[in-house]
């Protein structure tokens, strides 16, 4: 073999495992960043996509906050998880820069978790004192727009 | 020479390989690592399976503290270290959690509030606390809840990592800080 057939055997090789770090990379960013649930009686913007919420957004469905807000139809219901990505960044921490409030709703509150964070979250209405009759809501609070696939179930 | 070529190829490959196989199962000791600041590792309990737990992909639970109605979870997903609450009265029964991409906590994110707000106007983006609760870094000792002028609406101590209470003011809230032994102001957020 000449020195040439090596430096192309190495080049391959160094290929190969460059290929197999990106692959893994890119196996982690889209596992953390599924949308929250495929199998949900409400999704918002669909059950497998991202939508952005900001200040103007609405579903235009009677939510509590007439704009910059989705809500979900009235239900009992278990459970609303919420993915956030990076979008349009996040800080070392995994912080945007949007703040969204991630919930429930009825007739005389709304009531949730705020957070900045990218990633996913769930709450079941219980965890803020309410029951029976709702809507699971994600409000926008401040910042720019957050992108988000929210799922009640 | 040919053959020492191909002994080096070869042990680069196996090289490259036990790298990404000790990324691939060390990643949640690294995580855990970077937790080294909750000195509260918590009593390991069974998690309940259900919709939060298939959903958030979370494979083990400590259950840092019981306060009244309240556990406190730590919960390591499969991806990422995450916290969540439920009933105190189903320990093992999660009811809401939050993941997060990045280690926590650090100097410049010492607690993740997990308090419960809610507004009662129509219209109005101001927000008053239900329920307080949340995690802190083993330096914080207080954390205090900002009204929009920024005076103090209300302080909780910090024991064993966690911070709660049910007992909360009525009135806009607009941000959290976290407070030192001395009193003195580590973070704040926004």
């Amino acid at each position: 073999m000449t020195t040439r057939a090596h430096a192309c055997i190495l080049i391959v090789v160094i290929r190969f495992v460059l290929f197999v770090i990106a692959s893994a990379c890119v196996a982690a960013v889209i596992a953390a960043v599924r949308p929250a649930s495929a199998a949900a009686g409400w999704c918002w913007p669909s059950c497998s996509t991202y939508g952005l919420l900001g200040a103007g957004t609405s579903t235009y469905n009677g939510c509590w906050y007439s704009i910059g807000e989705v809500c979900s139809g009235w239900s009992y219901w278990g459970t609303n998880g919420v993915v956030k990505t990076c979008y349009p960044g996040c800080d070392y921490y995994g912080n945007t820069r949007g703040t969204i409030l991630y919930g429930f709703e009825n007739r005389d509150r709304i009531r949730g978790r705020f957070t900045l964070l990218s990633n996913r979250f769930y709450i079941q209405p219980y965890e803020v004192g309410m029951g029976g009759y709702l809507r699971a809501q994600v409000a926008w609070y401040s910042g720019p727009a957050s992108q988000i696939n929210v799922a009640a179930g | 020479m040919t053959r020492r070529f191909v002994v080096a190829a070869v042990a680069l490959v196996a090289v490259a390989a036990a790298l990404a196989a000790i990324a691939a199962t060390q990643g949640g000791a690294s995580k855990r690592s970077s937790l080294a600041r909750l000195s509260n590792d918590g009593r390991t309990v069974t998690l309940q399976h259900g919709v939060i737990v298939r959903e958030a992909h979370l494979q083990r639970a400590s259950l840092l503290a019981v306060r009244g109605r309240l556990a406190v979870y730590r919960l390591e997903g499969r991806t990422s270290t995450c916290f969540g609450t439920g009933d105190s009265n189903d320990v093992g029964q999660v009811g809401s959690v939050q993941c997060a991409h990045g280690p926590f906590p650090t100097a410049g994110w010492p607690v993740l509030d997990l308090s419960i707000y809610e507004g009662a106007t129509h219209g109005l983006r101001e927000l008053s606390l239900y329920r307080v609760e949340g995690i802190a870094a083993d330096g914080v000792t207080a954390v205090e809840f900002l009204r929009p002028d920024g005076s103090v609406a209300l302080k909780v101590p910090v024991s064993g990592n966690v911070y709660s209470t049910t007992e909360v003011p009525s009135g806009a809230i607009a941000g959290v800080a976290a407070l030192d032994k001395a009193g003195k102001e580590l973070w704040r957020s926004p």
